[in-house]
């Protein structure tokens, strides 16, 4: 299939997932997964950084439309985007990626992406309910969102990235 | 000149990083304060069919219990006509000027309560004759004031908000609070500025208070869940439970006060002359 149709339906599918799907999953007052930011995560290796930014930003800026948030999933993701070149580094240490054009759970290990995603879930969380509490005054309340959602969301990106993968070798 | 051009092509991406997120902050700190985009409003359109669709899935299984409600509802409201008139004999005809308020009813497509701050969507619009700052009540209790509207939906900022306060009464004393939500939880809020002469016990009424402009007056808000009595702060506070369940929202009624207008120009002329 066409690289730039897959993305676009990579796109349009999480973000109707999160909105529709997760948003209304209920797990008491401070668990907040989120899910759509998979899309950034698996984008090219290639792709070049100041499009990794404005993606970001559309991309958030598509669910605050969703949740009458204006600028908070924007902010957030847009923050993402730009941490991921240097997560990746991170990440990978000294590793060299031969043949490996975009980051997937098939090549690149369970383990790395573990901590791929552990690292990039977190920045986003982490902007996310500091911008929607919009002040430092509440800090128990909001690292306690973070430190609870953070393990949901990425169980579930975890989950939802080893369906694809098994889908992807019946084809 | 030169030098500028290429300072920007080689830090581009910090440039556009900090430019994004200035947007982002500014988009941010514009909605939370007057809730009133041009963006929302042109997008609510299709942001809200796809919301009715897949609330239309979900309608089904909750049916019965809306019926329920409903049928209730109704019965409340027939007893209550029964003391004014006698039925049997009026044919009461209720035409625009008997009213102060108009009732519209709307369906609730989307509804969130665990954020920080919360809206519902519902499907009617400026179409339907849906303004900003009308306030939208339930069956059991108030809901929210209309934030946003587009042709076919409207976004209401509901009780669950950081934002919202409405004016309160207590039903017992008839003295005046003011209700914020203050708990993370969606079935509890707190009234504060209590009079400190006034103690309240679990399950004394709260209802909307004639001060506030966007409710109609004796309102059900909900009852007292626990007192909180201070002995340094002047006012005291009181958790109370919302009569509104918001998990399981689904009718709702805009209310349109028809002597807006008529308050709006009054409040216009105080300012003119301060």
């Amino acid at each position: 299939m066409n690289k730039t149709a897959l993305q676009i339906i990579r796109f349009v599918v999480l973000v109707l997932l999160q909105v529709l799907v997760i948003n209304h999953i209920r797990l008491g007052g401070y668990v907040h997964p989120y899910i759509y930011m998979i899309f950034i995560m698996l984008l090219p290796f290639s792709t070049p950084k100041w499009q990794l930014l404005v993606l970001g930003f559309a991309l958030g800026l598509t669910v605050d439309l969703f949740t009458g948030t204006l600028g908070l999933h924007a902010g957030a993701t847009t923050l993402m985007a730009f941490c991921r070149p240097s997560i990746i580094k991170l990440v990978s240490g000294n590793q060299k990626f031969e043949n490996i054009t975009e980051p997937n759970l098939g090549q690149l290990g369970g383990i790395w992406f573990f901590r791929y995603a552990l690292c990039m879930v977190f920045i986003h969380h982490l902007a996310l309910f500091f911008l929607e509490s919009f002040s430092f005054r509440l800090l128990g309340q909001v690292m306690l969102r973070i430190l609870l959602s953070v393990p949901v969301s990425i169980f579930l990106i975890m989950m939802i990235l080893f369906i694809f993968k098994t889908e992807k070798r019946r084809e | 000149m030169y030098n500028l051009r290429r300072f920007i092509i080689k830090h581009h991406f910090v440039i556009l990083f900090i430019l994004l997120e200035v947007i982002s902050i500014l988009l941010l700190a514009n909605s939370q304060r007057f809730h009133r985009n041009r963006m929302v409003n042109t997008t609510n359109d299709v942001v809200g069919k796809i919301y009715e669709w897949n609330s239309e899935i979900g309608y089904y299984f909750s049916l019965n219990s809306t019926n329920e409600q409903l049928a209730e509802e109704n019965a409340m409201l027939r007893q209550k006509l029964s003391i004014m008139y006698d039925t049997s004999t009026c044919t009461y005809n209720i035409s625009e000027g008997d009213t102060l308020y108009k009732y519209i009813p709307a369906q609730v497509v989307n509804n969130s309560i665990n954020q920080a701050n919360n809206y519902i969507i519902i499907n009617k619009g400026a179409v339907d004759g849906i303004e900003r700052d009308m306030s939208v009540i339930s069956s059991e209790g108030i809901v929210g004031v209309v934030t946003d509207v587009s042709r076919h939906y409207a976004s209401i900022m509901s009780l669950l908000h950081s934002k919202s306060l409405v004016g309160v009464r207590i039903k017992e004393s008839q003295e005046l609070a003011s209700l914020k939500w203050g708990t993370n939880n969606y079935r509890y809020g707190m009234v504060e500025d209590i009079p400190t002469h006034i103690v309240l016990n679990t399950g004394d009424t709260i209802l909307t208070s004639s001060h506030s402009y966007i409710f109609p007056e004796d309102l059900m808000v909900g009852t007292i869940e626990e007192f909180y009595p201070t002995a340094v702060d002047a006012l005291n506070k009181a958790k109370i439970r919302f009569a509104t369940d918001f998990a399981t929202l689904r009718h709702v009624y805009v209310i349109k006060n028809l002597h807006k207008p008529e308050l709006d120009s009054l409040k216009a002329k105080f300012k003119q002359n301060e």
